[in-house]
């Protein structure tokens, strides 16, 4: 079958799935301090890590297309549809924005007008981490990459009805995708800064940005082999075979490991540096959250590098949906604990304060043991909630745009390619 | 068995599909193929000449293994036991300044332990004389190659017979 229909059944299993998420972020909000931290940052949480997996979607399909890709050419239509969540994720981080100019939360020190006056490094830093910056920077970038998303889909959709498996419309999807790459690059390097880096408004690491976009790129290879694998089972996509499965998988543990390099060179650099100011980042995670520190390492590279490394795990779905499940889970985690405790930290200070503008260090702060909270030292009942809420909208949306096209560019000039592809030597010997 | 003498028939051919299909028909007339050479690694040729997967790569993971705990706990001694120095005020075990030097050699001893296991096992070393059936097979050709000693003239002319049904652009005889 190359159209997908969006059942109503699982429409129905979405929708009750997101009246689930919003429960919990309610309840989170009812349950929450004054500053309603916990809400807050359970949602800037779920909206980063989603519009991050809808962008890296994007980026990756434009790596692919410009690079001349062939064997992703069965699943570009997935990722064509999850950059259609671009659009939602606009509207999801425009409420923080909202949050922002309003001060409706707490989530930045840097918004603090009082804090900032007093403080040399925020005041320092205020020429980029001001409201401005920010909301016209969410507009703006976003409405970058919408617009690119909605050109490229643009392009493969006419291919279907206009194109005649020549290169024409490929010509024109390689310069949108090629001109995207650079600006992607940049801009989304940009907003990383500001939508997590400046949690942490004092701390800066030039590596954040890389890491933090590995991280999507993981969380996004993970969806996508759990959703081709649902697709399959629902008799969907059955020219995708064992063989891109195997090239999916090789993505997964290829940029786990460039996820891990990452992480450790930015923490080995700032370990070996010794810099107060820089340390501070994992002083606070290593000893207030160790759950959080070390979970990440077990569940985004100890697990997809043992299990990943053989040939024939990542050709066969269950260990292979086994492992992305396990990543997809722990990419965020990692967001979780990118964002949790300087909020936190954030918040206390504005709480011990309350209205005052003395805006102390962080650094003192952090110096303090702090007490376990759910939901902060660890992930609670209500984030899982609110995680597979936003899930089911970000799966609502792809569903919703999947059933637009065929799920097969019918006239991509790669598809024979991706009909053919093979990538084992052996061939067939380690069936399902 | 000797590696003199060996009379060899081999054909030759322009292209890897029409080798595949004659690597079929040669197991379906129980013809017993020598060997196959090509000038590149030709996908589903290895499981039609019903080799097993190689296991270099079980190799590779313990050359590794081993590479990851010399680095590790070579440095681990000479830091802690043989040679203390406080390096910027750091503990004398340093775990996060060793993982640099511990993948480097993790990945050293995996490649180069595989590269020197691959040659052995091919017997490959230094000085050694390789037969080639024809230079052109490190080109453009793919070759079907026979073990013809001692045998019957007509059987000879049926394998020749195969070649020329199955689409060889030429066919020689070899001693080796």
């Amino acid at each position: 079958m190359d159209q997908f229909t969006f059942a109503s059944k699982h429409k129905t299993v979405l929708t009750a799935f997101m009246i689930v998420g919003l429960v919990c972020l309610g309840l989170t909000f009812v349950v929450d301090d004054e500053l309603h931290t916990r809400f807050w940052t359970n949602y800037l949480h779920n909206s980063v890590f989603f519009t991050g997996i809808a962008f890296m979607a994007l980026f990756t399909l434009a790596a692919f297309t410009t690079a001349l890709a062939g064997w992703h050419t069965l699943v570009k239509r997935i990722w064509e549809a999850y950059s259609m969540f671009l659009i939602p994720g606009l509207i999801l981080m425009l409420v923080v924005v909202l949050g922002v100019v309003g001060h409706l939360h707490h989530l930045y020190h840097w918004t603090d007008a009082a804090a900032v006056e007093h403080d040399p490094v925020l005041s320092g830093k205020s020429s980029f981490l001001n409201t401005g910056w920010y909301s016209i920077g969410t507009v703006v970038i976003m409405g970058i990459w919408i617009y690119f998303a909605w050109k490229i889909r643009q392009i493969s959709l006419d291919e279907d009805k206009n194109g005649a498996l020549d290169f024409g419309h490929h010509r024109r999807l390689r310069i949108w995708s090629a001109a995207f790459l650079p600006i992607a690059g940049f801009s989304s390097a940009a907003i990383i800064w500001q939508w997590i880096m400046s949690i942490d408004a004092h701390w800066y690491s030039t590596l954040f940005a890389w890491y933090t976009g590995a991280s999507w790129f993981c969380a996004s290879m993970a969806l996508t082999i759990m959703l081709v694998s649902f697709l399959k089972r629902q008799g969907y996509l059955e020219k995708v075979t064992q063989e891109h499965l195997h090239d999916l998988g090789k993505y997964l543990f290829a940029f786990s490991i460039f996820w891990t390099y990452l992480w450790f060179s930015q923490y080995m650099l700032i370990w070996y540096g010794n810099v107060g100011e820089e340390t501070i980042y994992f002083y606070e995670r290593i000893h207030n959250y160790p759950v959080l520190f070390y979970g990440n390492l077990l569940l985004n590279f100890i697990t997809p590098f043992f299990i990943l490394m053989r040939n024939d795990t990542k050709r066969k779905y269950g260990t292979l949906v086994f492992v992305s499940a396990v990543v997809f889970f722990g990419h965020w985690w990692d967001f979780f604990q990118m964002i949790k405790p300087g909020a936190r930290l954030t918040a206390m200070e504005a709480l011990a304060h309350h209205g005052g503008g003395h805006g102390g260090h962080g650094a003192e702060a952090a110096h303090h043991a702090v007490d376990f909270a759910m939901g902060f030292t660890i992930p609670g009942f209500l984030e899982l909630g609110t995680m597979l809420g936003f899930l089911a909208l970000f799966l609502f949306v792809v569903f919703n745009r999947l059933e637009k096209a065929s799920l097969v560019p019918k006239n991509d000039p790669y598809l024979p390619e991706a009909l053919h592809h093979h990538v084992e030597l052996h061939g067939d010997d380690a069936h399902h | 068995m000797s590696k003199d003498n060996k009379e060899v028939l081999y054909g030759l051919y322009d292209d890897e599909e029409i080798l595949l299909s004659a690597v079929d028909k040669a197991n379906e007339e129980h013809f017993d193929i020598m060997d196959v050479q090509t000038p590149f690694p030709v996908h589903g040729l290895d499981p039609k000449l019903g080799l097993a997967e190689s296991r270099l790569h079980i190799a590779g993971f313990i050359y590794g293994a081993l590479g990851t705990l010399t680095a590790f706990l070579f440095m681990t001694w000479v830091f802690t036991r043989d040679w203390p120095i406080i390096f910027g005020g750091k503990p004398y075990f340093s775990a996060p300044a060793f993982i640099p030097i511990t993948f480097e050699l993790t990945v050293l001893f995996a490649s180069v332990g595989m590269v020197v296991t691959f040659y052995t096992i091919c017997g490959l070393w230094p000085g050694v004389q390789n037969v080639h059936l024809d230079d052109r097979i490190t080109d453009d050709k793919f070759c079907i190659a026979f073990d013809v000693s001692g045998q019957e003239e007509s059987f000879k002319d049926k394998l020749k017979g195969f070649f020329s049904t199955t689409g060889a652009s030429e066919v020689n005889i070899k001693n080796i």
